[in-house]
């Protein structure tokens, strides 16, 4: 275990050393603890090497060092690996270290994260919060950084966008970004992409100076798709008032009656979310308008209440 | 999983071989509080560390350790390692994830040392202003936070979503978290005379009933098991068997089933726990013909009734 352990060592140290790129040969000869003398069983110890470094972060290049033999060499780019120093203070690195064990986060990268800072000083904090990362959110935080352009399916459709930011809101978080084909700002559930994302080249756009991915991001998943806009009315009865209207916000009060319902306004692009949230208000609230989405209220339930056996 | 062993020892050199480098004569008990292992793991890291260098391994090419008696570490020939490694894509996020959500808890310091922390990292990773998250301000947030500081009991005024309906109760509060994107208060409910997680925003009303709350037990394992519990159903709640078409997929991935089996269709089969009537109705009125309840017929007749009720609004 030692072994390999002192190889991974001296692998990461040798690849950082050199100027050029070392080929699998070259670094057999030079590496201690030494690769196997068989070469398939070379190959495959330097292969889970390569593999196990990578995971860790570690930055390897491979670049073919001899165009007729197609031979590949192997160096670690000394600007590609090292963490730029942030320049963190203690008082800093504390507060850090209270937001890591304030808020928890499924997996152990936010300690590795700062381990790599300096470790952790002061004291520890009680939990206050719990998020779940959903995969993806890494390499699309990623290409925001490094401004890759990522292709991924989405609804059974090819998506290309310049991801400006990520957003969580409602529990949920959002890629934010320019979508190509359609030259619009628009945002994507991640944990609705269909497979990982696709990262392109680094630098492969620019970002809007200043941008704030929470403004882009709509209000509220109720007033999210792509149904034609329409403004509908609800009434909510007092028992459900203060809550819709905490939801919705001040505004989106249309009327308040004297038995303390409101009649809230809100516009409705996507009918179905439409309709989830007026249902599960039970029978505490009404649409008024317009007859249409009314209408479609009543055929749903109808259809619900005498289901065909 | 865990990473294998190699792996995260590897990870902790690459992190500690710089951090000595830039303090030299920092102690191996040091060492060990800040990066969260014994002071027996530093001294194998630092053991190990004399066999590592640059071909071809002469004395001047390997790492020289120096451990003086009193425990001071002073590390030479080792310049390749003199920074630590880039954060990754995921340390990078989880980072920012984690202070930007204590940031945006109602009530800190939005120009303190976390602020700047983050700044500093958002710079390093170039992605200045391009994480928010949101955690939401919940009416009462403040007051039943300070309410468990305080061992305050209350008396709350409590909507119950899944019964749909008012109800007032006395409560020890515990503490308050957020998660799944919204905020939680646990403590004990003497009408259930159990602990309870009851939803901020569903707090209506909140009384002060002049008593203190009873100490209670506050440590990490229980925080574990309050978080867990906003996922887990409770194992006295009666489940409902449905068969899902393909477009109600979503319930076997968003809600906590007890069973979830695919269908060929696309579709699935799944039993739910039903937290209370309230949750079955919606949830079913929701779904419509893309759900047919298979057990128990109550459940049915429970969609059919709840129907019934909002349709009477309709044609009144």
């Amino acid at each position: 275990m030692s072994e390999r352990l002192e190889r991974l060592v001296n692998l990461t140290a040798t690849l950082l050393d050199t100027r050029r790129p070392l080929t699998l040969e070259e670094l057999a000869e030079r590496l201690e603890p030494s690769y196997p003398a068989q070469k398939v069983a070379r190959r495959r110890a330097f292969e889970r090497d390569k593999e196990t470094l990578r995971n860790l972060g570690v930055p390897i290049i491979t670049t073919p060092v001899d165009a007729l033999t197609n031979e590949l060499g192997y160096r670690i780019r000394p600007e590609d690996y090292y963490l730029p120093d942030p320049g963190l203070s203690s008082d800093e690195r504390a507060a850090l270290h209270v937001a890591v064990t304030a808020v928890r986060l499924e997996g152990g990268e936010a300690r590795e994260g700062l381990s790599k800072l300096g470790g952790v000083e002061g004291t520890p904090a009680p939990a206050l919060a719990a998020l779940e990362v959903t995969s993806g959110l890494g390499e699309l935080f990623d290409a925001v950084a490094r401004r890759r352009t990522v292709d991924f399916d989405y609804r059974g459709e090819v998506r290309h966008l310049d991801p400006y930011g990520v957003v969580h809101r409602f529990g949920h978080w959002y890629v934010v970004g320019r979508d190509r084909d359609k030259d619009a700002l628009r945002s994507f559930r991640i944990d609705r992409l269909d497979g990982p994302p696709r990262p392109g080249a680094e630098g492969g756009f620019e970002a809007p100076v200043d941008f704030d991915p929470s403004t882009a991001l709509r209000a509220d998943p109720l007033t999210y798709g792509d149904d034609e806009p329409v403004t509908a009315q609800v009434l909510v009865d007092v028992s459900h008032a203060a809550w819709v209207v905490d939801k919705l916000g001040e505004p989106a009060v249309v009327e308040r009656r004297a038995d303390g319902g409101v009649v809230v306004a809100l516009d409705v692009v996507n009918r179905e979310a439409f309709r989830s949230f007026v249902l599960g208000l039970l029978e505490h609230a009404e649409v008024l308008a317009p007859p249409e989405l009314r209408q479609d209220i009543v055929d749903w339930l109808r259809a619900v209440a005498e289901p065909v056996a | 999983m865990s990473p294998p062993l190699a792996a995260s020892r590897l990870r902790r050199m690459l992190a500690l071989v710089p951090w000595i480098l830039a303090h030299p004569g920092t102690t191996i008990n040091e060492l060990a509080h800040r990066f969260d292992v014994s002071a027996g793991e530093v001294e194998a890291d630092l053991a190990l560390l004399p066999m590592c260098g640059l071909p071809p391994y002469t004395a001047d090419r390997l790492i020289d350790v120096w451990v003086a008696d009193d425990g001071a570490v002073t590390i030479r020939l080792a310049e390749y390692f003199d920074r630590p490694l880039r954060l990754t894509g995921s340390e990078g996020v989880a980072l920012l994830v984690v202070g930007r959500a204590l940031l945006a808890v109602p009530g800190s310091d939005p120009n303190g040392p976390l602020a700047r922390a983050l700044e500093k990292l958002e710079q390093v990773l170039g992605a200045r202003g391009a994480l928010s998250i949101e955690v939401g301000a919940a009416d009462h947030l403040d007051r039943l936070t300070h309410a468990a500081a305080d061992a305050e009991q209350l008396e709350l005024d409590y909507y119950s979503f899944a019964r749909d309906e008012m109800t007032t109760r006395v409560v020890d509060p515990l503490r308050v978290f957020h998660t799944l994107g919204a905020w939680y208060l646990a403590g004990y409910c003497h009408r259930a005379q159990a602990d309870r997680l009851f939803r901020v925003d569903r707090v209506r009303g909140i009384r002060s009933t002049g008593q203190r709350s009873p100490a209670h037990r506050s440590d990490d394992d229980d925080d574990e098991e309050l978080v867990d519990r906003v996922y887990r159903p409770d194992p006295s709640d009666p489940r409902v068997e449905l068969q899902l078409r393909p477009e109600a997929a979503w319930v076997a991935e968003s809600l906590p089933t007890e069973e979830a089996r695919p269908r060929a269709d696309g579709g699935w089969d799944v039993v739910l726990a039903v937290s209370g009537p309230a949750f079955l109705e919606r949830l079913l009125l929701r779904l419509g013909p893309a759900a047919t309840v298979i057990a128990p017929p109550e459940a049915q007749a429970a969609r059919a009734d709840a129907a019934a009720r909002i349709l009477a609004r309709y044609q009144a």
